[in-house]
């Protein structure tokens, strides 16, 4: 296992490299740049100051030159300045990659916990009346388009109940910034993804449970004197389990994309919204590690998927 | 004769689903000494695997319901218990064993734990003493390298050798009786004699009594103290097994033994019963063989011959014979 973790992540490294040529041509493909905002003809000489602008951020050197430049100082951990902020990059992705974590660990773990439970309880019952209604309203909240469904969820909790706050990642009053209400904050959101996700899990979950209990094993540990409960802990639940492992990690980029609309409709400062912001902006340096980063998640995630993989299934093997 | 061990009377075993019944095992007597081996032999579908699972009351929920019947085994209706008595009867006093080595085994659980399982549901014992007692029985069963075996998982086992795990599993608490259920169908010819081999060892060093399901006529020449044939549901003919080879005499168990290929006569057309089963969800009113059998007469189709003792101890359902 440990050689394969190596190997995995050796070969992260191509692949980091690949993403990043292919966001670095997209990025310079795309009409326009950082500077044209400030084009106002009432403004004297703005030309001569734009193209001042332009040389001092390097973008009238060759893309080659350009991209190079940038890859060494990338490695050395100097990632540059944002056109638009003005302020150092790390110091922008600091807060985002933390509001960000919050809410997709938090968005992932009500998933498991709200989907995984309610397709077991649907599968030691199914067919029946339970079963039915249930499939039905998962099937309603699975069709909505999520941000339907997230704005919804705005209106209901955070405007009329008044449990949630409606917009952003921290408060502004007293106690502003500590985990409670980092976590407050970041609650709604994730509650609204992971209640969308989860009807995906839910099905998956009653699917491979019920596969799972008509398994000729299953019927040896009932032949062996097992009570129910015990087959189904011992024998089903961890079976059926392999398939939603396997999902799990096939999830982490869909989970990426649905983290950037759910920041973009809550408003809420992570990496989605510095991502579009800076796409919007033309703002290079920001794209360039916004995308690496993002990137570089997706891909650690799909290896603790596949590592999580063996764990559960011992006929994985990696070495 | 001694009290029988294990004596099913009348069971019937239907699969009711909203537009049929289907009749899979359909009023059927066997009866089971101590230390015995009774074969039940015949087709696919002719309720063998649903009687076998009838006694361990693990016919297939919801639809395969055990209408009717009664299931004594060692003076208790098994039928009668409770679920919880139920589960303390199997894998202690009744244990099962399957056709499928190859999926009977839980992939992702050990040999150990799949086997000492057995032992702390049904005895007071520590994980310590079940491992012990788990690495005994595999030995015991010919498996080599027990004590390491007990750490690895199904997959890295042959079928042979998974079956005989699959026996170990099913003798570890010592049952009165074992079940089963076509234990070489699916393993090469050298590896079912062993396993065969092994199943008469069990019987002699722990006393137990075999129901073996099989449509392998050669396993029951083998193995068989005694010989049911069973066809759609029923039981055509109940005889020692020798009998059974010397004078067949329902046309069905004829047709079987005239279908086994022979080394000595050479054929050219190996003999097959002519037609198929009748759908168990519409059997038709007289004799269920009727259809195929080569001496059927009108009558037959008529009313449905009795189960009936043609010579002691051997019965026959066929009024013609």
């Amino acid at each position: 296992m440990g050689t394969y973790v190596v190997r995995r992540v050796l070969g992260m490294i191509p692949m980091m490299f690949l993403i990043t040529v292919f966001v670095f041509l997209i990025m310079h493909a795309a009409p326009g740049n950082a500077f044209d905002a400030i084009m106002n003809p009432a403004i004297k000489d703005i030309e001569q100051l734009k193209q001042q602008l332009e040389h001092n951020a390097g973008l009238d050197k060759p893309l080659w030159w350009q991209y190079v430049h940038w890859l060494g100082l990338f490695v050395t951990g100097n990632w540059g300045f944002s056109f638009n902020h003005h302020v150092p990059v790390t110091q922008l992705i600091g807060p985002a990659i933390r509001n960000t974590l919050i809410l997709g660990i938090l968005a992932e773990v009500l998933t498991i916990a709200v989907g995984v439970p309610f397709g077991i309880v649907q599968a030691r019952n199914p067919y029946g009346k339970f079963d039915y209604t249930s499939n039905v309203v998962l099937f309603c909240l699975y069709s909505v388009p999520f941000f339907v469904f997230a704005i919804f969820m705005i209106y209901f909790f955070a405007i009329d109940l008044q449990w949630f706050p409606a917009q952003g990642s921290t408060g502004t009053g007293p106690g502003a910034g500590s985990i409670g209400d980092h976590l407050y904050h970041a609650l709604l959101p994730a509650l609204s993804l992971a209640l969308v996700n989860s009807t995906v899990y839910s099905r998956y979950t009653r699917g491979s449970m019920l596969d799972v209990s008509r398994k000729d094993y299953v019927r040896t540990a009932r032949a062996k004197g097992l009570d129910e409960g015990r087959v189904f802990t011992k024998h089903v639940f961890r079976n059926g389990m392999i398939p939603i492992v396997t999902q799990f990690g096939l999830d982490f980029g869909s989970l990426v994309g649905g983290l950037i609309i759910t920041e973009g409709i809550f408003q809420y400062q992570g990496m989605g919204q510095l991502v579009i912001d800076a796409v919007n902006g033309r703002d290079y340096n920001v794209i360039m590690a916004t995308t690496v980063l993002i990137a570089f998640g997706v891909l650690i995630g799909n290896l603790l998927a596949d590592i999580l993989y063996a764990v559960v299934d011992p006929r994985i093997r990696y070495d | 004769m001694a009290e029988p061990l294990l004596a099913i009377k009348n069971l019937k075993t239907y699969f009711i689903s909203k537009d049929a019944e289907v009749r899979a095992v359909d009023g059927i007597d066997i009866e089971v000494q101590p230390r015995q081996v009774v074969c039940i032999v015949g087709e696919s579908g002719c309720g063998k695997s649903m009687t076998s699972l009838s006694i361990m009351r693990l016919v297939p929920k919801p639809k395969g319901k055990i209408v009717d019947g009664e299931i004594w085994f060692n003076g208790r209706d098994l039928l009668k218990l409770s679920e919880d008595e139920m589960t303390d009867v199997r894998g202690n006093e009744i244990s099962m064993i399957f056709q499928e080595p190859m999926t009977a085994l839980n992939p992702v659980l050990t040999i150990g734990e799949q086997i000492t399982e057995v032992l702390l549901r049904h005895r007071k014992m520590t994980k310590r003493q079940a491992l012990a007692k788990a690495i005994e029985m595999l030995q015991f069963v010919g498996v080599p390298r027990a004590s390491e075996i007990v750490h690895e998982y199904p997959h890295q086992l042959s079928g042979g050798m998974r079956q005989r795990v699959m026996i170990a599993m099913a003798m570890v608490c010592e049952p009165k009786l074992l079940i089963a259920d076509e234990p070489t169908t699916a393993l090469d010819v050298t590896i079912q004699a062993q396993v065969l081999e092994l199943m008469k060892k069990m019987r002699e060093d722990f006393n137990t009594s075999i129901i073996l399901i099989t449509h392998d006529l050669g396993v029951v020449a083998d193995m068989a103290d005694h010989v049911v044939v069973m066809y759609a549901g029923q039981v055509v003919e109940s005889t020692d097994a020798d009998s059974l080879f010397a004078e067949p005499t329902h046309p069905y168990t004829k047709g079987l033994l005239a279908s086994i290929p022979s080394l000595e006569e050479e054929k050219d057309v190996l003999y097959s019963i002519p037609g198929t089963v009748p759908d168990a969800a519409a059997f038709p009113k007289g004799c269920r063989f009727a259809d195929r059998c080569p001496i059927a007469q009108p009558s037959c189709r008529e009313k449905m011959p009795e189960l009936r003792e043609v010579k002691p101890g051997h019965l026959v359902r066929c009024d013609l014979v």
